[in-house]
């Protein structure tokens, strides 16, 4: 591996100052990306400077809705049980992503500077409207993650600037989210295709889904859906690997957003969203398939979201 | 029969090293002096090298020699068909080929060094496919053999296929295609090479044919001027073989060179990305098949041609036909049989022997046709495998004699536990039942001059026993399964024999750890050394306690008399006796056993091996038809292996052959685009992981194989080779599309459905 | 440009002088000479070379040296007894049959062991988790998973 120099500031500001006085640096948090890179000869900074041991980025904060540090390790973000609880999908990447061994020291910090089409956490934090939170020379600022991811590998930030944390709102009760992975083996792998959304109800229509669990279960779901006019508040829909970045499908959210979800709109919202993606041929899948696959997850974590909403109002 | 050491669950013997980190593999083994040698590759996949400067390279402070084409002998070839020199000089044929090599102080120094060899290519055209490569106006790669076909025609004619034809009721042709897919191995490939002051070269090495690596060494010793010089070859823990150290490769001779020319050790391991693309894969293959049956399902005839993709070399593997005539000639019996392959050079990395050697390609020919006839004969295809399913005593069409056979067995025990009748055709659209069958050599194969195995044993004055085996243990647990045959066979404990492997300074010669041989061939070469020492402990017991031979038997290390049991010695007590006295003897004994196996002769017919094995894989699978993935419910995988010397390894043989066998069809494949690896790397090559991983259900038909050292067979290959046939068969019953080309991903399923919504037609 | 650093590797404090780009496996292997954590890729996608660092399972290949400064490392040789006493986990991989090359099985036992330190009775689901990162070419993992499932029973 080429030469660097590592350096472990112990603040953000010190983090900074460091990267100020030093050439060519560049910022680490777990390095199973900037390490990866570094051995492919990708780059060749000639230092890092490690953002593990500041202790600021490693906050959670459970106050109008949550907020978490970018330097928290996907192994600990999973042990918050309101990560579990009201940003399902965030959980679902979090237990997705790469292996154990990945997971205890890559950061989420780290995934989405990373900002890889497929970076696992991104479409959960876009369809959760993630804020990110920037420190740099002029204080701290705070960006819509949908504003934040710019293409493969880029984002809205300046190199000195450190991503500190991600804040998500508080939903109500009747929301679900779900991510959904589609990959060639089910562990180790990056996804072919990604896909998240998150589906919040009318607060009117909770005895409604309390209902529609009780009546039929959860299973039944796609096939139940005529039967239960229920109104969808507030749709998102997020896409991984089908464009340059992970990015929101707002067009298939707005055949969902303010309608009443039935088979007809679920519909229209997936071919919508296979429109709006822009998939390539790879050596890691066909264009036409990806499209195709859009659909379904779409589809998927869709029914999974309203699914979840349900059993949150049980 | 009852045993004492046979047929037990006994740990592998070199588990305690391996799980406390004490095992060492190549790149573990450091050497005083060593070096670290780099290879150059090249970075087109035909050229002309115009120009190789070194120099700057050879300026690097902590560099010992960087050599070239030049330093080898002008014509020093290597290889089956002694086609590929070690260093490139003239042409590249693939992105592969070794132009330059460095040793140096570290490896990071070789790796500078590698970087600052400047290389003028002309590029030429490539040609990245067999089929292009078989056309008139296709760039020659061999320019002075003239073509691109090899050299080698596989032809086998049994009986008459046309006649067949004629008294087929049913006949159906498909074209089948594979992949090409990479052992993986988790250590990787590796090797030490050190002169002494003699000029006898040791190398440190994880081949998997000591006897003729070293034979291989010496031919290159004597190229490069080095008459009349010992070669001795030191295995190390091997990290996995699979076939992959089957032959010996330019990086050996490489680092031979660059020792020879510092007069220190020099090591070379390979990085996982040279692993990757640098190391030579299972064949891909283009397989026609056509088989005909009658109106009760009886195969009248089969007709295969193939073409196989050789790459830019010729190794051990374009003789992957010789076996794929095996299942073509032998699976069921099929009276008339006519095969064809071709292997055609192309500017692709050059392929070699995988486990099953180019059985699993014919396989999944023939048991995915066998399918399709027998849905077009309105036969069940587990019916249709019954009724032609093979048995013992007789000789197939190519000459071989089977012996003992369990395929029916094989095949009752998987429709049961399948529940075959109840499940076929009954998985409403999505989930679907399917098997396959295999028939492989069992009992050694003769693919060269001969298939012995040497064994010498001594016994020591406490009764403990030292076997020096020709046989390699690769992990499969050949040092395990030879000390159960000899503690049998001596009535020792297991713990009380010591197998010694890895040497061929001490250890007798061996073929090689290829054809699932070793149980076998080792085995029976260990058993009758040992019934050798036997006699002379029998006979000094008997001497001792005053009893007839006949009457001493052993057992758990205490000799005794069969008819008093009274009268007893401990072993170790009876040998002292023998040694410690005026002319006193010790207890030494050898055997090499070479099988009654015959090389096929011209016609490609004869008894290849002493015993065949069988199996069948059967499969429960469910597809999810909106992204066409692929679960495996169930996998059951019933192997006719003789006797189960240590049925804990056998499983970890047929689950760990099951599961390379799952993502042979399902996952795996290397990516080549004009000649490039577009994914060599263990993200992107998809073998399975513990979440893939199936329950395999494994059955042990025990036939008691006459030959066999107490009976057993091999079993190496055999559990990979039905595993693809048995899931496309599976997936066909399931949604009612049969893909025909590996691997089967959900892609090709997905438009293959499509294909059937849109046309109404069956695959 | 060589740091200092000071932490415990199998239970005995090591301070050493590194170089800021070496990784803790090129540490391990080359510097203390503990060959039993192997490098299987270099990249973190096979798991060879998991070692525990704070009781958490990682690649060693892409953990940097310096940031072991402080922590507690255990790799394979630190697991059984200076006596030759094997721990459970060992002696259950021995007895399953889960070693055939044995390459992955240091990685593969150190998954197992974080595994055993976080959770006293882990269910298949945990133990698939705590290995799903470490590649296995041999065994199609079914005996490792047993192993590491009947390893309790095994401890003293």
């Amino acid at each position: 591996m080429k030469k660097f120099d590592y350096h472990i500031p112990k603040s953000l500001e010190e983090a900074l100052s460091l990267f100020k006085s030093l050439e060519n640096a560049k910022y680490i948090a777990g390095g199973t990306d900037v390490l990866v890179n570094i051995k492919r000869k990708k780059e060749s900074p000639s230092h890092l400077i490690s953002l593990r041991n500041i202790d600021s980025l490693k906050v959670v904060e459970k106050k109008d809705g949550l907020k978490i540090g970018s330097c928290l390790i996907h192994q600990e973000l999973l042990k918050i049980e309101e990560i579990r609880t009201y940003y399902s999908a965030l959980y679902d990447a979090l237990t997705k992503l790469g292996s154990k061994q990945i997971r205890n020291v890559a950061t989420i910090g780290g995934n989405i500077c990373n900002a890889a089409p497929s970076a696992d956490t991104a479409c959960p934090l876009l369809v959760l409207d993630a804020q990110v939170v920037i420190f740099g020379e002029k204080g701290t600022r705070m960006v819509p993650i949908d504003d934040f991811f710019e293409g493969p590998g880029t984002v809205a930030k300046e190199e000195s600037e450190i991503v500190t944390s991600f804040e998500l709102p508080s939903f109500p009760k009747y929301t679900g989210s779900a991510y959904i992975k589609h990959t060639r083996r089910e562990a180790m792998d990056l996804a072919m295709v990604s896909a998240a959304s998150r589906i919040t109800f009318a607060a009117e229509d909770q005895s409604l889904l309390r209902d529609f669990l009780s009546s039929k279960g959860v299973e039944e779901l796609d096939k139940e859906l005529k039967n239960y006019p229920l109104f969808v508040k507030e749709a998102r829909i997020a896409l991984g690997v089908v464009a340059p970045r992970p990015f929101r499908a707002k067009k298939a959210e707005s055949c969902l957003e303010g309608k009443f979800l039935n088979e007809e709109t679920l519909r229209e919202a997936c071919e919508k969203a296979a429109e709006e993606a822009q998939p390539r041929d790879t050596i890691r899948g066909e264009a036409w398939y990806r499209r195709e696959m859009v659909k379904v997850l779409t589809k998927r974590t869709i029914l999974l979201s309203v699914k979840r909403a349900i059993e949150m109002c049980s | 029969m009852t045993f004492n050491a046979v047929g037990q669950k006994i740990p592998k013997k070199d588990a305690p090293l391996k799980v406390t980190g004490q095992a060492l593999y190549i790149d573990d083994l450091e050497l005083p002096g060593m070096l670290y040698g780099k290879i150059l590759f090249s970075k087109y996949p035909h050229a002309r090298i115009l120009n190789i400067d070194t120099s700057k390279a050879e300026r690097l402070p902590g560099v010992k020699a960087v050599v070239t084409a030049k330093d080898f002998p002008p014509n020093f070839r290597i290889g089956f068909m002694k086609d590929n020199p070690p260093l490139k000089g003239n042409k590249v044929l693939s992105t592969r080929d070794e132009i330059a090599a460095v040793c140096a102080i570290s490896p990071e120094i070789a790796e500078e060094a590698c970087e600052l060899i400047d290389v003028d290519y002309e590029v030429l055209p490539g040609v990245f496919d067999p089929i292009t490569a078989m056309r008139e106006d296709a760039p020659i790669l061999h320019e002075e053999l003239g073509s691109n076909v090899l050299k080698l025609p596989w032809k086998l004619v049994c009986g008459d296929v046309e006649k067949g034809k004629s008294e087929s009721k049913y006949i159906v042709e498909d074209t089948f295609t594979t992949q090409w897919v990479t052992h993986c191995c988790m250590a990787t490939s590796g090797c030490i090479a050190h002169f002494d002051i003699n000029n006898n070269l040791t190398l440190y090495s994880n081949t998997q044919i000591p006897s003729l690596a070293q034979n291989d060494f010496l031919e290159a010793l004597n190229a490069l001027g080095l008459k009349n010089r010992r070669v001795r070859i030191i295995q190390v823990t091997i990290g996995g073989a699979f076939g992959s150290k089957l032959d010996t490769y330019p990086y050996e001779y490489i680092a031979i060179l660059l020792a020879l020319k510092t007069r220190k050790p020099v090591k070379i391991v390979f990085s996982r990305d040279e692993e990757f693309f640098a190391t030579s894969p299972r064949q891909c293959t283009i397989t026609k098949i056509s088989q005909g049956c009658t109106k009760e399902g009886k195969l009248t005839f089969r007709e295969v041609e193939m073409i196989l993709d050789n790459g830019a070399y010729t190794s051990w593997g374009a003789t992957t036909p010789s076996v794929m005539m095996m299942p073509i000639s032998s699976l069921y019996r099929v009276p008339n049989v006519k095969y064809e392959a071709k292997c055609v050079y192309t500017n692709n990395t050059y392929c070699q022997a995988m486990r099953g050697y180019g059985n699993p390609q014919a396989t999944f020919a023939i048991e995915s046709s066998l399918d399709h006839l027998a849905e077009v004969s309105g036969i069940d295809p587990y019916d249709l495998r019954m009724i032609n399913a093979n048995q013992p005593g007789e000789i197939t069409p190519q000459g071989f004699k089977i012996t003992t056979c369990g395929l029916k067995e094989c095949l009752e025990e998987v429709a049961k536990r399948l529940n075959w009748r109840e499940k076929r055709g009954k998985g409403g659209g999505k989930r679907g039942v399917g098997m396959a069958s295999l028939i492989h050599v069992g009992g050694g194969a003769r693919v060269y001059k001969s298939d012995g195995c040497g064994t010498i044993i001594k016994m020591d004055d406490f009764g403990k026993v030292d076997v020096f085996t020709g046989a390699t243990d690769i992990g499969q647990g050949a040092d395990t399964v030879i000390a159960q045959i000899v503690a049998e066979e001596l009535g020792i404990p297991v713990e009380d024999v010591n197998v010694i492997h890895n040497d061929t300074d001490v250890c007798p010669w061996d073929v090689g750890v290829h054809a699932s041989r070793t149980t076998f061939v080792a085995g029976n070469s260990a058993l009758y050394a040992a019934r050798k020492i036997k006699a002379r402990l029998t006979e000094i017991v008997s001497k001792i306690l005053e009893i007839p031979q006949e009457d001493v038997e052993i057992r758990n290390g205490i000799a005794f008399s069969k008819s008093d049991p009274q009268k007893s010695i401990p072993v170790a007590r009876a040998i002292r006796r023998a040694h410690f006295t005026t002319g006193g003897s010790m207890l030494m004994a050898e055997h090499f056993y070479d099988p009654n196996n015959e090389n096929l002769g011209k016609d490609f017919k004869g008894n290849l091996s002493t015993a065949y094995t069988y199996g069948t894989h059967g499969v429960e699978v469910e597809v999810d038809t909106e992204t066409g993935k692929v679960k495996i419910l169930k996998y059951v995988a019933a192997h006719d292996i003789g006797r189960a010397i240590n049925p804990l390894l056998l499983e970890g043989q047929i689950e760990g052959g099951a599961l390379m066998g799952i993502g042979f069809a399902l996952s795996e494949r290397l990516i080549y685009q004009n000649g490039y690896l577009k994914n060599g790397n263990f993200l992107d090559y998809k073998i399975l992981t513990v979440r893939d991983a199936v329950p395999v259900e494994t059955v042990i038909i025990e036939t008691d194989e006459k030959e066999g050292p107490y009976g057993a067979k091999g079993i190496g290959e055999p559990g990979l080779v039905p595993s693809a046939p048995a899931i496309a068969n599976a997936i066909y019953d399931a949604i009612g599309v049969r893909i025909k080309d590996l691997p089967i991903t959900p892609e090709k399923i997905l438009k293959a459905l499509k294909e059937k919504a849109g046309t109404g037609n069956k695959a | 440009m060589k740091k200092e650093i000071k932490f415990h590797l199998n239970g005995e404090e090591v301070v050493a002088e590194v170089e800021p780009h070496w990784t803790l496996l090129y540490f391990l292997r080359n510097v203390m000479k503990l060959k039993g954590t192997k490098e299987g890729c270099g990249y973190g996608e096979c798991g060879a070379c998991t070692v525990v660092v704070d009781k958490r399972a990682v690649n060693a290949c892409l953990y940097p040296i310096l940031e072991v400064d402080g922590k507690k490392v255990i790799t394979i040789e630190g697991l059984s007894k200076p006596d030759g006493q094997l721990h459970f986990i060992q002696k259950s991989f021995i007895e399953e049959g889960a070693v055939q090359c044995g390459f992955c099985t240091p990685g593969m036992i150190m998954s197992a062991y974080a595994l055993y330190e976080e959770k006293e009775n882990p269910d298949e689901e945990d133990i698939k988790e705590a290995i799903e990162g470490n590649l296995c070419r041999c065994t199609g993992y079914i005996k490792i998973v047993q192993a590491i499932k009947s390893a309790k029973r095994r401890q003293q």
